[in-house]
């Protein structure tokens, strides 16, 4: 009885420690994405998706390959909140691999500290977004962030 | 005492582990130059490319939504029978491609004003959810009483449909079960593709053809999806090629090919097709059509 409770309390404590190191942050993905969709307005909810984000000594690039509908006008919602550092996001018509891509928009412009940020794209068949981590010098350490696609 | 010490000792232990974890991670990145259009304006710099490229496929409604506004007509015949529901208990990846179809299905009734089969299709979608460990989505929220009271309101249902999709995606996620995702995109599109071929040759509607050849520029995206993923069910790289021998056959239309190689955007509208064009890819769709549902 004894080492069962030994070893119930090291999984937790294990399971804590491995969740709440230097900066990271918890993803509650429901509440995020329900942030996310009271911001789609008048656009159907078509898709969303929370992306671990960790940050480690060198800059590293997420990508996410979206197929659109030409005809179709699109809004996107990015929620930030669980990021412990800021990320840019860029988006593109061709993929990470491609020399002529053409950047369709930068969350530089409007400043990096935004914790949410809404694009809205139509007659495009095809983006690319890239979640362009910076580098840390504080160790290891990760968040979460959530896009979400609306069509109308 | 001896158990205060035994357990800071577990602790400290634990701790230990996680962080040695991290070192490791971070020894094996490999520094490399990018050459992007944003970066070619930095100095060189150290950048670890994430191999791990998500695909994110379009819904069942979405796709509904844009064939329907091609003109599609609605014909409940050619749907996927409900009652067909009790063969697919057999395997994660039939459960999960005829999750697609009946998702399919149901986005096409409520586009087509067909309240009352929405419903059935609904509760076929929610009996093949529940075997995908989905069920926790259909049941909150009472979802079949409020489907009820708006069963002739589009909009209302449309939303309350969406809210589904949403649950459904946040359950997917939490479970680790994209492949699941993706499979049950290949179900909707074929379905969704199959539907309109089927009214496209009662009708020769050009909107209806073009609306087909965008569905189709999906292959190249699920193509990478079910790479990505094909190890994790057994049926998956079967998939993969019927899939891949879709996309062969579009992109060896003539007018699709010529575009294609010089570059040119794909204007489905303006392009010239004959009748024959299609039927390559359309006979494929319907020979992978009647494999995933039977």
């Amino acid at each position: 009885m004894k080492t069962y409770i030994n070893f119930t309390f090291a999984l937790i404590v294990f399971l804590t420690t491995s969740s709440f190191q230097n900066g990271d942050i918890l993803c509650d993905s429901k509440t995020l994405k329900e942030k996310a969709k009271s911001a789609l307005g008048p656009y159907k909810y078509d898709s969303s998706e929370l992306t671990r984000i960790i940050y480690k000594k060198t800059e590293t690039v997420k990508e996410i390959e979206i197929p659109l509908f030409i005809g179709e006008k699109y809004r996107f919602i990015f929620n930030l909140e669980a990021l412990p550092k800021n990320i840019e996001i860029q988006i593109y018509n061709k993929d990470k691999d491609s020399k002529n891509r053409k950047l369709l928009f930068s969350s530089k412009d409007g400043g990096l500290d935004r914790k949410e940020l809404q694009w809205e794209v139509s007659k495009v068949r095809q983006v690319y977004i890239n979640y362009i981590i910076p580098p840390t010098e504080d160790g290891s350490y990760s968040g979460c962030a959530v896009f979400m696609i609306g069509y109308k | 005492m001896k158990t205060t010490l035994h357990l800071i000792s577990i602790t400290l232990f634990s701790f230990c582990l996680t962080r040695c974890g991290n070192n490791k991670q971070e020894e094996n990145t490999t520094p490399i130059e990018v050459t992007d259009t944003i970066h070619q304006q930095k100095d060189t710099v150290a950048i670890e490319e994430d191999d791990e490229t998500t695909y994110k496929l379009p819904s069942a409604l979405q796709i509904a939504y844009v064939s329907k506004k091609s003109g599609a007509p609605f014909n409940e015949s050619i749907l996927n029978k409900t009652e067909n529901l009790t063969r697919y208990n057999t395997s994660n990846y039939k459960r999960a491609v005829n999750f697609g179809v009946y998702s399919s299905d149901l986005a096409n009734c409520l586009f087509n004003k067909k309240y009352q089969e929405s419903k059935r299709y609904l509760k076929a979608l929610t009996e093949t959810g529940a075997t995908l460990g989905l069920k926790q989505a259909f049941e909150s929220d009472k979802l079949a009483e409020r489907f009820d009271k708006n069963i002739s309101n589009e909009d209302t249902l449309v939303q309350i449909v969406s809210n589904v999709q949403l649950k459904t995606d946040n359950l997917f996620e939490q479970n680790k079960q994209k492949h699941i995702t993706v499979i049950a995109f290949a179900g909707a599109w074929i379905e969704s593709i199959y539907i309109a071929n089927q009214a496209y040759a009662q009708q020769k509607n050009k909107k209806i053809l073009s609306s087909i050849c965008e569905q189709l520029t999906f292959t190249k995206t699920l193509i990478k999806a079910l790479e990505a993923t094909k190890l994790k069910e057994l049926e998956m790289p079967e998939l993969l090629v019927s899939i891949s021998e879709i996309n062969n056959a579009f992109y060896n239309i003539p007018s699709v090919k010529s575009a294609t190689e010089n570059d040119r955007e794909l204007d489905f509208d303006k392009m010239k097709f004959t009748d024959t064009d299609i039927i390559p890819a359309m006979e494929l769709v319907k020979t992978l059509r009647t494999k995933m549902i039977n």
